[in-house]
């Protein structure tokens, strides 16, 4: 009775027989009766259509279905599939309200099924979404779409490995693209085609045993419709986090809901995969060209770096790196290095060692690419080296310091080291390369100078400091005022002045470790700084530069214990200016003003009353007589040589007189052994000493040697220093007399030099030379052999190896001068 | 009915302007489109229609010719059945890029990748390219050939039949496993046709 009645249409009663159908164990019993009529899942399908399609599903059929579903699950593959060939006949039949409704109630089914039994739907499911989606009609395409997606949500138990995606990543990512004559159509078309890739990716992405959504077949189709729509947007506004936008709207606008797609298959890239969505990022940059101007790039590739496992960032850097120099024009690649540098600071954080020397690698392989290119426009290329410098700086910016050195040092290393003359391309590539130095010096912050100038990497830095072109050497030196300012001196400094008061200087007292720092490297260090100033090439801006390392050597190392090197090395200097013959007027006057500027600046980091006095009246002095060896240093001086108030004894700054001030407040004391840190400081010392002296260099103890002072003055050129020394002075006669006949001084001058130079070195007795050059163990031993020296020798022929501060080996300096002539 | 026995992928590829979306429409939906704008991307259509009594579903991908969307069309070849490879008779220049066509489709596509030739707009006075050098352009390089008007609805319709018709040959006597309706597209047996790979490959 009950089978019978099961075939009637519903009725009350009915869903009590069902579960007695249901209860029914035996498979005979069933089948045999209602065989001859439709099958019961079948009616009950039908059932759910109403008669006209406007009035909707029919609900509480609907709830029929979806019992019988969830009680006979086994027949859950049979429904679907019914459902789909229903909807199939009414899509053909273009019934498409029939199919809507199809599709809610598979909707519905979807959602109650158990994940156990899901898998059995899902077939026919996706066939319908299919079927959907091969539709001309938009409606049937957006509705599949959210079909989809809402299958996409649903977490299955077991995956179903076999099931295949590809047709939807191919119509998803045509529909992103829709060119729908109608806007609001064309719209919804984009955003549903925007949704159902991000339902594929939902699906795929955590699994790769089911579709490998990475493949480039799949990556080829996915990333370029989500950034076509992207780069549709009228202003890109980038925020780090999605979750944290609270601009509204995002689901109905398809740029954004492209970005956010964007960043989520970007965060579940794994390492292995960042490539395979990165290579069509780049492609399609390319191919639209959208590298230029570089908003929308910025604006994507920040994106991903918010978006993407932070571990990973670093893969992104490389391969924008890699691609830097894909294809052609210089503008591009420009455009490309201005996104890496925005970019790349992303991906410091992150980056550990071998990784950090591989970018910055790249990155300077590609400026020496650069530098080696013909390029089609030199101004383009300029573009694409500062851009490339510039994200070298911001990736240096976010290191941590002790690796910045390490860079900074890898750098050097790849600088081109050779004097003088290399090519074109060897000089461009020093300049740039330094210039890339500086760019990352300027990122670290100086604590100890030890820690800012390892050995090796000071060693570096000071060979470089004299080789190349002007501008390239004072490059150099403005990468030792990054490192040399900790307290923001530098701007101040930037020339020479000698009016310090009004700067603002901050000055601290030298610490220890700086202390053993300058000790065991400042005689390097100036020596080499002593060496640039006598360049036959420099410019004003060299001299400001090496006045500003040297002035900022000074404040930072504020001390009474490194006064006295300070004021040896502003002697010598006076002494080039006067001595040196590759210097041309206008250098001398330069050397002479920084020299003064530097001994004006001693005063004011250190308490020495006596000497501010002292230096107050040769500026005055100057200022009267002699302003052209007043600071600021000019690029032309209107004079004759013969006017170089070489014999003015208080034009110029006087040795003994320097000794004296120190002498009157006290300084000398602090190289007794007595004196507190004594006897650490003078074993540094003495090696320093130690060290000048085998270079020929007088130790810093002549100058406090009042008798001895002489020595200095009569260095490196005795003939024309024995006017100054010896106190034979110049009336204002006889410059005006020099005056009178420029040239004709200038020619003698020059000859009388010559001669007492080569004078100097074939007459000095040999042993007066080895005893100014030979190595002295004890201050106290030097200063007596000097003292006899020069009771013996007149002051004549002590020049040639006493090149008073850090003159290396002048006959090396002057030898050439000597053969030349 | 989801009754279909075959399920083709068939690509349009050309410059911009030969008529491809023009051809698909005539075919797909019998009509001439009134200046629709030109493709973005790709765009998509189905048809299925009657071989030998046995249904043959020709999913057809309309590709945009413009060189910035080359990447994302290039993407499509692969697993493409049937390439059609459209220039306009009336317009040389889109002739003269043929020999860059095929070099994509070398490129990206499948090597047993059926390959057609079509001169479009054959209703134009302006022929530009003669039907003999198309031909000879063809034969070259292994390519069928055919002649049409979307516009005057000529040839189109042959132009799909003949595909439809020698795929399934191709497929049939590779004694492959057919598509039998209940089998989706979405299916694994069903792809492996759909992937180009197990009918078109020996
Ligand atoms: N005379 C003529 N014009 C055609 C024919 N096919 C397409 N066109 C026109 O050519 C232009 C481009 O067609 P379209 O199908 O968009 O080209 P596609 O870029 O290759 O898709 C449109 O203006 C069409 O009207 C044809 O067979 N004959
Ligand atoms: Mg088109």
């Amino acid at each position: 009775m009950s089978f019978v009645k099961c075939c009637f249409e519903s009725t009350e009663g009915h869903d009590f027989l069902d579960s007695l159908v249901q209860k029914c164990t035996d498979p005979g019993c069933c089948c045999g009766c209602c065989s001859a009529l439709r099958p019961r899942y079948k009616r009950l399908v039908d059932n759910i259509f109403p008669a006209s399609p406007q009035d909707g599903l029919v609900k509480s059929n609907m709830e029929k279905l979806t019992f019988y579903s969830l009680s006979s699950p086994e027949k859950l593959d049979r429904i679907g599939e019914y459902l789909f060939q229903k909807a199939s006949r009414d899509i053909y039949r273009r019934r498409h309200g029939f199919v809507i409704i199809a599709m809610e109630a598979m909707d519905q089914l979807l959602v109650a099924c158990h994940s156990q039994t899901l898998n059995l739907f899902v077939e026919s499911f996706l066939k319908m979404v299919q079927k959907l989606l091969e539709s001309t009609d938009p409606q049937l395409q957006i509705l599949a779409t959210q079909s989809f997606v809402r299958f996409a949500n649903i977490e299955e138990d077991t995956p179903s490995y076999h099931r295949r995606y590809d047709f939807f990543v191919s119509k998803f990512s045509a529909m992103c693209h829709s060119n729908h004559n109608d806007k609001p159509t064309r719209e919804n078309i984009r955003l549903a085609g925007i949704q159902g890739l991000q339902g594929v990716i939902r699906k795929t992405v955590s699994d790769d045993l089911v579709e490998n959504i990475w493949e480039a077949q799949h990556m080829d189709k996915i990333v370029p419709s989500l950034l076509y729509n992207m780069q549709t947007a009228e202003k890109y506004e980038t925020v780090s986090c999605m979750e944290t936008d609270t601009r509204d709207g995002l689901d109905d606008d398809p740029p954004r809901l492209a970005e956010a797609c964007l960043r989520e298959l970007v965060g579940r890239a794994s390492f292995g995969h960042i490539r395979s969505v990165l290579r069509p990022v780049l492609t399609h940059f390319d191919r639209h060209e959208l590298w230029v101007p570089t908003e929308f790039a910025v604006h994507t590739f920040k994106i991903i770096m918010f978006s993407i496992q932070a571990q990973y960032s670093y893969s992104v850097v490389e391969a924008l790196l890699q691609h830097l120099d894909a294809g052609v024009g210089t503008r591009v690649r420009a455009a490309r290095a201005a996104v890496l540098s925005s970019i790349v600071a992303f991906a410091a954080g992150d980056s550990v060692g071998p990784s950090v020397l591989e970018i910055i690698n790249n990155l300077l392989t590609n400026l020496r690419a650069s530098v080696a290119r013909d390029s089609e426009k030199e101004s383009d290329e300029k573009l694409y080296q500062e851009a490339l410098i510039n994200a070298l700086g911001e990736f240096a910016d976010h290191l941590p310091d002790f690796q910045k050195i390490d860079i900074m040092m890898f750098i050097v290393s790849k600088i081109p080291n050779q004097r003088g003359k290399g090519t074109k391309a060897d000089s461009m590539l020093q300049s740039i390369l330094l210039k890339s130095l500086l760019k990352v010096g300027s990122t670290y912050r100086t604590t100890e100078l030890s820690k800012a100038f390892p050995a090796a990497f000071l060693d570096a830095l000071l060979r470089l400091s004299g080789a190349g072109e002007a501008a390239t050497r004072a490059l150099l030196q403005r990468i030792l005022h990054t490192l040399l300012d900790r307290r923001g001196n530098a701007a101040a400094l930037a020339a020479p002045t000698v009016d310090y008061a009004k700067l603002g200087l901050i000055v601290e007292k030298c610490s220890r470790p700086d202390l053993i720092f300058i000790s065991k490297h400042g005689y390097a260090i100036f020596s080499s700084l002593y060496d640039g100033l006598q360049l036959e090439s420099n410019t004003a801006e060299n001299v400001c530069a090496i006045y500003t390392t040297l002035a900022l050597l000074c404040v930072e190392l504020a001390s009474e214990e490194t006064v006295c090197d300070m004021l040896q090395l502003i002697l010598s200097m006076q002494q080039s200016a006067l001595s040196n013959p590759v210097l041309s007027t206008a250098q001398a006057c330069r050397v002479h003003g920084a020299a003064l500027a530097l001994l004006a600046l001693v005063p004011h980091v250190l308490l020495l009353p006596a000497l501010q006095e002292y230096v107050a009246q040769i500026i005055e002095a100057r200022r009267e007589e002699a302003p052209h060896l007043l600071p600021p240093l000019l690029e032309d001086y209107d004079l004759s040589p013969s006017k170089m108030p070489n014999k003015l004894p208080y034009l110029m700054i006087d040795q003994m007189a320097l000794a004296e001030c120190l002498k009157a407040c006290g300084v000398e004391a602090r190289l007794q052994p007595a004196a507190p840190y004594a006897g650490a400081a003078l074993a540094q010392r003495h090696s320093w000493v130690e060290a000048g002296a085998a270079q020929g260099r007088d130790s810093l103890a002549d100058i406090s040697a009042g008798p001895n002072a002489e020595l200095d003055s009569a260095n490196s050129s005795p003939g024309v220093q024995r006017h100054c020394g010896g106190g034979e002075s110049v009336s204002l006669e006889a410059l005006r007399r020099a005056a009178s006949g420029p040239s004709e001084a200038e020619r003698r001058e020059a000859e009388r030099r010559r001669a007492t130079l080569n004078d100097t070195f074939r007459t000095a007795p040999f042993d007066h030379l080895l005893l100014i050059t030979q190595p002295k163990y004890e201050i106290k031993e030097k200063l007596e052999e000097i003292f006899n020296s020069l009771s013996e020798e007149p002051l004549l022929g002590v020049g040639v190896g006493g090149s008073p501060a850090g003159k290396p080996t002048p006959c090396t300096k002057y030898f050439p001068e000597l053969f030349l002539y | 009915m989801e009754d279909y026995k075959f399920l083709f992928k068939v690509v349009l590829v050309g410059n911009a302007g030969v008529g491809k979306t023009c051809l698909v429409r005539r075919f797909t939906q019998g009509l001439f489109p009134p200046g629709q704008g030109a493709t973005i991307g790709v765009d998509f259509m189905i048809k299925t229609v009657e071989v030998d009594g046995e249904k043959v579903k020709l999913q057809i991908w309309d590709t945009a010719g413009q060189e910035r969307f080359r990447s994302i069309t290039q993407s499509y070849y692969r697993s493409a059945h049937a390439l059609i490879l459209v220039y306009d008779i009336s317009c040389q220049p889109t002739f003269d890029c043929l020999p860059d066509w095929l070099r994509e489709i070398e490129e990206y596509a499948s090597h047993k990748v059926l390959r057609i030739l079509v001169g479009n707009k054959t209703d134009r006075e302006d022929r530009e390219i003669p039907r003999h050098i198309g031909e000879d352009f063809a034969q070259r390089h292994g390519m069928y050939f055919l002649e049409t008007s979307a516009k005057e609805a000529e040839n189109v319709e042959r132009l799909f039949m003949e595909i439809a018709v020698e795929l399934m040959e191709q497929a049939k006597c590779k004694e492959l496993p057919k598509y039998d309706g209940s089998l989706g597209p979405i299916n694994g047996k069903t792809t492996s046709v759909g992937d180009g790979s197990c009918c078109l490959r020996s």
